[in-house]
């Protein structure tokens, strides 16, 4: 984070403020497109448009009380065959921009003519919750919002401590919100994109009449608020997997997590760093004559079938946990309501804490998985010394 | 503001031995025709698959026409058969969604020495889209 | 004769037993199980914890089926539906040794009509079903809640009726009475069904299983007037579910707002069987200026994009087989009514070619056949 920044007059609320400038981005040409979540006809969710007419942001929301569709995933499926040819910007919130760059290393989108615009966040409701009652549940959220009262939002929000941009430095631009007055956001560019922009854009500064706030002051108040709560939330954070980790430990409760499990996959589906076409789970390597299932059957009395539930949820840790941006859409997509996203969010802390690796952070930090060094963690590892000394001892 | 005069785009998947020559042999014979026609040629209409024709009022097709061999003529036995099937399906499911898009989508029968009737059908079924007017599809953006 | 309430299942042999209809049912996969009539039997069983979990097995060891086992039979939930477990069990080859399944008359259709796609072998399957009284949704299943339905679903099935909480796809169903099933257990309407129970035996090799329970047989009734008022109930409320559906493209567009391209529906609906789904390949992968192409035409564009796209198009490849088995609606994380939609369009489409899924092995799929003369006013 550098100190290029604006200040957002926001008279009439962030969101307002936004819009209002996104439209003048489109009309100056500054982008020819916005991508962002817009209220759906049925009134009833949200859905991200890609847009070019100004008056469609309207009925934009920058940070929707739901997250149904992941924004890192809705980037790929536009760039996986290659770049756009236009400029646009994409207003998401941190983990979807986290995504959309683990994306962009896994060769599954392309963020070049693409802004990435974070907003400072504070989480999102339970989506089955929401579809019971949009109108009071975004009012709720609307209010939790503001207060920064996480209690309301999904679990995996709950402990969430990439909210902001110091734990998003991939995003071009970001909108800080948290401990700014009533009235005002500010705008800091994360990238010389970003940069760009605002140059480009020239978002004015705040003078008010009888103190006159300093840029510098207010990014410097923000980014204090914003250090102090993710030092908050890594510790809740902490706290929770360690808690989880205990109600899990062990094969029988293990197995009891996923009791409930039918094997519908959503959890991969909506995933946005799952982006095989076949899911090796699905694939023939898992179909097998009906002799291996009776065998299989005869060995332990019985076969809980489809079989592989285990199989397909560990397995697909191993394959993406090194990716994982914890933004929870597997556990909005359980039907069974398994805590999924918290049991992974746990597995990828962990796998990413191992090797030396933060999913989503930077285009140029390789993935973990694809880039080696001859000198790193010799603790898997059995020491040469234990195995040969003896030997060389001998042959001595 | 409207058009003056809206101009239908309608897709005709068109089969290369019937329909297609008979089209071929309308546009030589210098037949005046509407110019609504955007024709993709499809060796049989028992080629076409139902995606393409919903791909197409996706995309912004008014209407949709195919055209092939008329039944026992078929250059490949049967292929118009299953097109004539497959068109039967998709107009159920049109029907039971209430889509009102079973007028815009026409399935018909010219052999390669109907040019004339190739014309007929042409003029007639862009009349009919003109009357509908633009399909609505295209302008949704939720799509 | 009322469609779907075939005259078949009772005009067969019976056998009454002096039992319950469950504890017959356990009794009966025991049995078969011990005397090596079947070799395994796929049933809804227990998948661990004292509270709740339920789940489809292969179970080998008959004492799953005692009095206090781990395995279900005829609990009122679909986890899965079992014709997509059998074509997977017998995908790669016919099953070598006889195996019982208790299936829903929607799982034993799928399975016939995934057998018709050649997607698994109906050989030495052992059908069980009976007349069926829905099952609850899927979040009914969570946390043990089920058990707490179970006084208030046989109560209905006694008298008749549904339970108002399973689900509305089952509670429109008028394909309630299993065709096709070696043995079929008595269930809806039986009001004695706690002490005795009647099994329709309807194939030589359900009669040779079935023998292995001690029974008397019973005289068969021509007319079922339970089954015949079941049905104009059903009837009644199919018509109500169905007007429910938002039609016309305002409707479309209102109804698949909230959809999110996840596909889940595809992935648990028993007839979708393609290894790789068309709308997840390569064809429905598009570069990213032929969306700037439609941004353009249209000022905005939603992303992922082609989402009523794959509703249709689903429509379009399985609706002619759809067997309204409710799995689409249970899975759908925006709870849109998929399967109510579905089975709408799926009755159009068959009624089309008064043609009825799953309901004869032999019965052509109508996309695969075509007559020389036939459908003369779709040409133009």
């Amino acid at each position: 984070m550098n100190d290029k920044g604006a200040v957002l007059t926001a008279e009439d609320g962030v969101k307002d403020a936004l819009i209002g400038w996104l439209k003048e981005t489109l009309k100056n040409g500054v982008f020819d497109a916005i991508l962002i979540p817009v209220e759906t006809p049925g009134g009833d969710s949200f859905a991200y448009l890609l847009l070019q007419d100004p008056a469609i942001l309207d009925s934009a929301s920058p940070l929707p009380p739901v997250m149904p569709v992941q924004g890192g995933k809705a980037l790929g499926r536009l760039t996986m065959r290659g770049r756009l040819n236009r400029q646009i910007a994409a207003v998401v919130r941190p983990c979807e921009a986290r995504a959309a760059i683990e994306l962009c290393k896994l060769e599954q989108a392309n963020l070049e003519n693409v802004c990435l615009i974070t907003i400072d966040c504070p989480g999102v409701l339970p989506l089955s919750e929401y579809l019971d009652d949009p109108e009071t549940s975004a009012v709720r959220h609307a209010g939790a919002s503001s207060a920064w009262d996480r209690s309301p939002m999904r679990p995996t929000c709950q402990i969430c401590d990439h909210f902001s941009i110091r734990q998003a430095p991939g995003s071009d631009l970001h909108i800080g919100t948290l401990g700014c007055e009533e009235g005002t956001a500010i705008m800091v560019a994360g990238s010389a994109k970003g940069e760009r922009v605002l140059e480009r854009t020239n978002p004015p500064t705040l003078e008010k009449e009888e103190e006159s706030y300093s840029l510098n002051g207010l990014l410097e108040e923000w980014a204090a608020q914003v250090e102090e709560m993710e030092r908050a939330q890594t510790k809740t954070r902490q706290r929770a997997h360690a808690d989880l980790r205990e109600a899990i430990s062990g094969t029988d409760r293990l197995l009891d997590l996923f009791k409930d499990c039918i094997n519908c996959h959503n959890c991969q589906r909506v995933c946005p760093v799952c982006y095989c076409r076949q899911c090796y789970f699905e694939s023939d390597a898992l179909k097998l004559p009906p002799e291996n299932y009776l065998a299989r059957a005869n060995r332990k009395g019985a076969l809980r079938f489809s079989p592989d539930t285990l199989l397909f949820h560990i397995g697909r840790a191993s394959h993406m946990a090194t990716s994982c941006v914890s933004c929870g859409a597997c556990e909005d997509a359980c039907p069974m309501d398994i805590p999924i996203a918290q049991v992974f969010s746990l597995l990828a802390d962990r796998a990413q804490e191992t090797l030396g690796y933060v999913a989503g952070m930077s285009l140029e930090d390789p993935l973990p998985l694809v880039t080696f060094e001859m000198d790193e963690l010799h603790d898997v590892e059995q020491p040469y010394v234990k195995i040969y000394a003896k030997q060389e001892v001998q042959d001595a | 503001m409207e058009d003056q005069a809206f101009a239908p785009t309608i897709v005709g998947f068109l089969c290369n031995w019937c329909t297609y020559a008979a089209a071929d042999s309308a546009g030589v014979s210098r037949f005046k025709m509407p110019p609504s026609v955007m024709v993709v040629r499809v060796m049989c209409t028992g080629r076409v698959d139902p995606l393409f024709v919903l791909t197409a009022f996706l995309r912004g097709a008014d209407g949709v026409l195919i055209s092939g061999c008329w039944p026992g003529q078929c250059h490949y036995q049967t292929g118009n058969l299953q097109a004539r099937r497959r068109t039967v399906l998709l107009k159920s499911i049109f029907n039971a969604l209430e889509l009102e898009m079973e007028e815009r989508f026409r399935l018909s029968w010219v052999s390669s020495s109907e040019a004339p009737r190739f014309v007929q059908v042409v003029k007639g079924f862009d009349r009919q889209i003109k009357d509908l007017g633009p399909c609505p599809i295209q302008d949704e953006l939720f799509l | 004769m009322p469609e779907g309430a075939s005259s078949s299942a009772f005009t067969s042999e019976g056998l009454k037993i002096n039992r319950g209809a469950v504890d017959t049912v356990r009794e009966l996969l025991r049995t078969l199980l011990e005397s090596g009539k079947v070799k395994a039997v796929l049933a809804l069983g227990r998948t661990g914890g004292d509270e709740g979990g339920v789940g489809y097995s292969l179970f080998r060891n008959p004492a799953a089926f005692e009095a206090n086992g781990a395995a279900l039979p005829l609990l009122p939930f679909m986890p899965a539906n079992a014709g997509a477990l059998l074509s997977r069990l017998t995908l790669e080859g016919p099953l070598p040794e006889p195996v019982a399944a208790v299936v829903r008359p929607c799982e034993l259709r799928a399975s016939i009509e995934l057998a018709k796609l050649s997607q698994g072998y109906l050989d030495n399957i052992l059908f069980i079903s009976s007349t069926c009284g829905g099952v609850y949704p899927l979040d009914a299943g969570i946390d043990g809640n089920l058990e707490e339905m179970l006084p208030r679903y046989w109560q209905a099935m006694k008298q008749g009726t549904l339970d108002d909480k399973v689900r509305p796809t089952c509670r429109a169903c008028n394909n309630f009475v299993p065709e096709g099933a070696d043995i079929t257990v008595a269930l809806l309407g039986e009001a004695d069904l706690d002490e005795e129970c009647t099994l329709y035996v309807q194939t030589e090799r359900g009669a040779d299983f079935a023998s292995c329970l001690e029974g008397a047989t019973t005289e068969v009734k021509q007319e079922n007037k339970v089954l015949e008022r079941s049905m104009v109930q059903r009837d009644a409320f199919r018509e109500e579910l169905f007007a429910t559906v938002e039609v016309g493209l305002e409707g479309l567009i209102r109804t698949f707002g909230r959809c999110i391209g996840c596909h889940g529906c595809k992935t648990v609906c028993p007839i979708c069987h393609c290894r790789l789904c068309h709308f997840d390949s390569q064809d429905c992968e598009r570069p990213a200026g032929f969306y700037e192409g439609e941004l353009a035409r249209k000022g905005g564009l939603r992303v992922p994009p082609d989402t009523v796209y794959f509703q249709l198009g689903r429509m379009a490849h399985m609706a002619i087989s759809c067997v309204g088995c409710g799995m689409c609606t249970d899975v759908c994380p925006t709870d849109i009514p998929l399967s109510t939609i579905f089975s709408k369009v799926g009755a159009s489409a068959q009624a089309a070619f008064d043609y009825h899924p799953g309901k004869d092995v032999d019965e052509e799929i109508p996309l695969r056949t075509f007559e020389e003369e036939e459908f003369a006013q779709v040409a133009t």
